[in-house]
């Protein structure tokens, strides 16, 4: 089984790096997990990981690309919600890389 | 040119997989940029009742799952009227369905080039 | 623009066969396949509903025959062949799964 272990504890992780118990997030395990991908999460990261727990929580499902771009650029406008900046974020996956971060679910339909 | 499609969704939200499958097709084709509508026939209407509560039944969440068809890019959404009154149906949980006569709805399946009923 | 509805399940107990005539456009039709078939059993309501309609009716002889349903001269008795040319005939085909 992955894992991952942030402070004394081992999170469990499916075989794509998401996390098995999506309540084991928390901000340590999203930095932890970011690490593990290289990324240090700067603040410009945060406020998406932030939406998309935000989408997740409306919706209950993770967005793929599009939907996450156009959610982005409704709250955050058009300088932050296209997919040049989600993609230097999020080393080009931005719905699959931030999903995983921000401790949702794989999205399905993910392109 | 892509063909467009519509999904006609038509089985009501907890008897079986047929609603939710009847969504996956639309959150799919939305994802490919399809031009996709989606009308909720006969018990289908019965997926846009307000006050559902999905964690009764230990089940996902299909009416939050429905909210989310515009950021998908489906902004064609439509309900068979008089399946909603036969049904009782009064105030409805997405505000962007538009409602239908029948004659309408043989329109609507006449404008799409392809047509799933589930 | 026309749409051929293809219907397979038992119109007892089920609203799709009058959900699918109340949507009917002029230059559509309807092929009943499977179980839909039982719409032709005489003295019934869906008997006499598309007798009265008087659309264009096609029913799969096959499937007919197999359920001892016989086939009235206001419907179109067609085999498999028959079923696909009709498809081909029609801008789209509507399967009521």
């Amino acid at each position: 089984m992955n894992s991952i272990t942030v402070g004394a504890r081992a999170i469990e992780l499916d075989k794509d790096g998401f996390l098995v118990d999506l309540s084991d997030w928390s901000a340590e395990v999203a930095s932890a997990l970011a690490a593990a991908e290289d990324i240090e999460l700067t603040p410009e990261h945060w406020e998406v990981l932030e939406l998309l727990r935000s989408f997740y929580a409306e919706f209950q499902l993770s967005p793929a690309t599009r939907p996450l771009i156009k959610y982005t650029a409704l709250r955050l406008g058009a300088d932050k919600g296209n997919s040049l900046h989600l993609n230097r974020l999020f080393k080009g996956t931005p719905a699959k890389l931030a999903a995983k971060l921000a401790g949702l679910p794989k999205p399905t339909n993910c392109l | 040119m892509a063909k467009s499609l519509l999904i006609i969704s038509r089985q009501s939200p907890w008897s079986g997989p047929g609603a939710r499958e009847a969504l996956d097709i639309v959150l799919a084709g939305g994802a490919f940029d399809l031009p996709i509508g989606l009308l909720f026939l006969d018990d289908g209407v019965l997926q846009l009742a307000a006050g559902q509560n999905a964690r009764a039944v230990q089940q996902k969440d299909l009416s939050a799952n429905l909210q989310a068809l515009p950021m998908f890019g489906v902004e064609e959404l439509f309900y068979c009227a008089e399946s909603a009154n036969a049904r009782g149906l009064g105030k409805l949980s997405l505000d962007e369905a538009q409602p239908l006569a029948a004659e309408h709805i043989t329109a609507l399946i006449d404008r799409y080039d392809q047509v799933i009923t589930l | 623009m026309s749409t051929l509805h293809v219907l397979s399940h038992s119109p007892y107990g089920d609203d799709r066969l009058s959900s699918c005539l109340r949507l009917l456009g002029s230059a559509d039709a309807v092929l009943l396949s499977g179980d839909a078939v039982y719409a032709l059993q005489p003295d019934t309501v869906p008997f006499s509903t598309l007798q009265e309609r008087a659309i264009r009716l096609f029913v799969l002889i096959e499937d007919a025959q197999a359920r001892a349903i016989e086939i009235p001269d206001w419907a179109k008795a067609i085999d498999y062949p028959a079923f696909v040319e009709l498809s081909i005939h029609h801008a789209k085909v509507n399967s009521w799964l």
